[in-house]
């Protein structure tokens, strides 16, 4: 048995093609990117080594990425607080409903399924002053003072958008902790409730340590999805107006995909790669997390 | 008022009535707000273009399938359908194989570079599919796989990698070890072990991964956007991005193809949905 699990060919065969695969297409492409954002070229001249002119440029000349690197912030805290707060409410509301969770869940995980394009732009008609949706509800409720040209104004895009992600991926949150949660054995609660510990104490002192892990998990794949966040802003607003509602991965797509510009497009892309992993150092180093024996 | 004179006299029981009341028409709201764009989008998607622009939130009257033919044919949604159902599948499918086999090397079997090889391929879940963007297309228009849907297949295929590996890896190491001795003792292979036993009692892993997978690459679109410019590979996301150009002005049947791009997810979901869940808390999931 032992000898057959040590079989040296085997496990090259079993996890050789994916190693392979991911070094060669991910890899290996991320280094070349990191390499080739020292450059300075576009579609038609010859790259040019530049040093790190391009990253200088960026922050002192570019003022596109400035705005473009505060609105990824923004959505970043924006989607922190909501979704994972909201996420993790609903959670804990659900899984302690004596009916009908089964079918909140359903409803609620609904629009994380949905393609991001067709939900942008659904959202950009509702949204839409010509169509105006939105604005002719408002007018029906007798409230037309709050009518707005709510993708056009700047400020406001930018709150309409973090409230449709919201609507989009708190589901996928409140999914992954439903998940920690239910993996919690009922026992704890039953030998807590046996010595009078109210609902509130219960879930302060035994569910939330208990999912510690997954909150980690899950502000983690919270924050990535934030940084590398495109489609809603490119059905929604296409950046504009004015590149307002730029955020870096609509900013790298426009710089390289449309204005040809791969090194600059290259070096924005390390920028993304680097709030990346950054974030991910940031939130393992702060929440610590113990293994308890469940 | 008489709510709370009463909880005062029944202390124990009443408050907790209450509040939970208060939870239920709070979800109930928030269900509302999470199913009434795809109603809209779905009513909508059945009216012509200026009873839309003038009466947004009437019934539709008389309900007309014309914005789905027009999607179909002419926004060439047909055609990109099938575009998208090919890449999902096939992604999906040489995803499990390569993923499963991978997991189960790491998670089974006794080598001493296991975890390393595990920390290279979680490295992958925090790099953003953009950072590849750039060499890859210059890659692949030197090789000839732009415009093509194995160009697509590939970027989304190892994408997926980290997160199926990261949780069949787990959901494979939660199971008994003694499976697979009894099965050896039997005159079983690896490949027997692997393919017979440890894959059928994984399909809970299997199922919640084929969902996210499947569900990622269709709505994937920033890829699909660069990697085909013409026709013949473009998936549905991208030819949803089309009707705002070309049809900037004829909403209805950019309705109608939303709600053609929404089915086959919401269908999917509606038919596994116990599943995704299950799969998760089946020891796969450990945060």
């Amino acid at each position: 048995m032992d000898k057959l699990l040590r079989d040296k060919k085997m496990i090259a065969i079993f996890v050789g093609p994916a190693i392979i695969l991911f070094v060669l297409f991910l890899l290996v492409p991320i280094i070349i990117a990191c390499g080739l954002s020292l450059f300075s070229w576009d579609a038609l001249s010859l790259p040019k080594f530049v040093g790190l002119n391009q990253y200088i440029r960026m922050f002192t000349l570019d003022t596109t990425f400035i705005v473009a690197l505060k609105n990824t912030l923004f959505f970043l805290v924006t989607s922190l607080i909501s979704q994972s707060l909201l996420g993790l409410i609903i959670a804990i509301a659900l899984t302690n409903l004596p009916k009908f969770s089964n079918v909140f869940k359903n409803i609620f995980y609904m629009p994380a399924v949905l393609s991001s394009a067709a939900v942008g732009l659904t959202w950009a008609c509702i949204f839409n002053p010509t169509m105006g949706a939105l604005n002719n509800l408002l007018k029906a409720l007798g409230l037309a003072n709050l009518q707005h040209l709510w993708l056009v104004d700047p400020k406001s895009a930018m709150w309409c958008i973090a409230f449709v992600c919201l609507w989009e991926f708190t589901g996928s949150t409140m999914i992954l902790y439903m998940a920690a949660i239910q993996g919690i054995p009922g026992s704890l609660y039953e030998a807590s409730y046996i010595d009078g510990a109210s609902k509130i104490r219960c879930i302060w002192n035994i569910t939330l340590p208990l999912i510690k892990p997954m909150i980690k998990t899950s502000i983690i794949l919270n924050s990535i999805g934030s940084l590398k966040f495109f489609d809603l802003i490119y059905t929604m607003t296409y950046g504009g107006p004015n590149h307002q509602t730029e955020v870096i991965a609509s900013h790298l797509y426009h710089r390289s995909f449309q204005m040809f510009e791969y090194g600059y497009g290259d070096a924005l892309s390390v920028i993304l790669l680097i709030l990346c992993v950054l974030t991910t150092l940031i939130v393992n180093k702060c929440i610590k997390t113990e293994n308890y024996e469940m | 008022m008489n709510d709370t004179i009463a909880s005062t006299s029944n202390k124990n029981k009443r408050p907790i009535k209450i509040s939970q009341t208060i939870v239920y028409i709070l979800l109930t709201l928030f269900a509302l707000i999470c199913l009434f764009p795809i109603a809209w989008v779905l009513f909508a998607s059945f009216k012509d273009n200026t009873s839309l622009l003038t009466k947004p939130w009437e019934l539709p009257n008389p309900i007309q399938f014309q914005n789905y033919t027009v999607a179909w044919v002419s926004g060439k949604i047909g055609h990109y359908f099938v575009n998208s159902l090919v890449v999902s599948g096939a992604t999906l499918l040489l995803n499990l194989i390569f993923s499963s086999m991978a997991a189960y090397a790491i998670s089974r079997m006794k080598w001493k570079l296991s975890k390393v090889v595990m920390n290279i391929f979680l490295l992958g879940m925090m790099v953003p599919i953009h950072a590849t963007l750039i060499p890859l297309y210059l890659i692949f228009s030197k090789i000839g796989l732009i415009n093509s849907m194995i160009g697509l297949i590939i970027p989304y295929m190892v994408f997926a990698f980290p997160t199926t590996i990261y949780i069949l890896s787990s959901f494979f190491s939660s199971l008994p070890r003694d499976i697979e001795e009894a099965a050896v003792i039997d005159g079983c292979t690896l490949w027997d072990v692997f393919l017979k036993i440890i894959l059928p009692i994984s399909t809970p892993g299997l199922f919640t991964v084929s969902i996210f997978g499947f569900v990622a690459s269709w709505n994937e679109l920033l890829v699909a956007m660069i990697f085909t410019t013409g026709d013949n590979a473009k998936t549905l996301p991208v030819g949803l991005t089309n009707f705002v150009g070309t049809y900037s002005t004829n909403y209805a049947p950019m309705l109608a193809a939303i709600v053609l791009a929404m089915i086959p997810t919401i269908l999917i979901y509606c038919m596994f949905s116990n599943k995704i869940i299950g799969g998760m808390t089946a020891g796969a999931v450990k945060g």
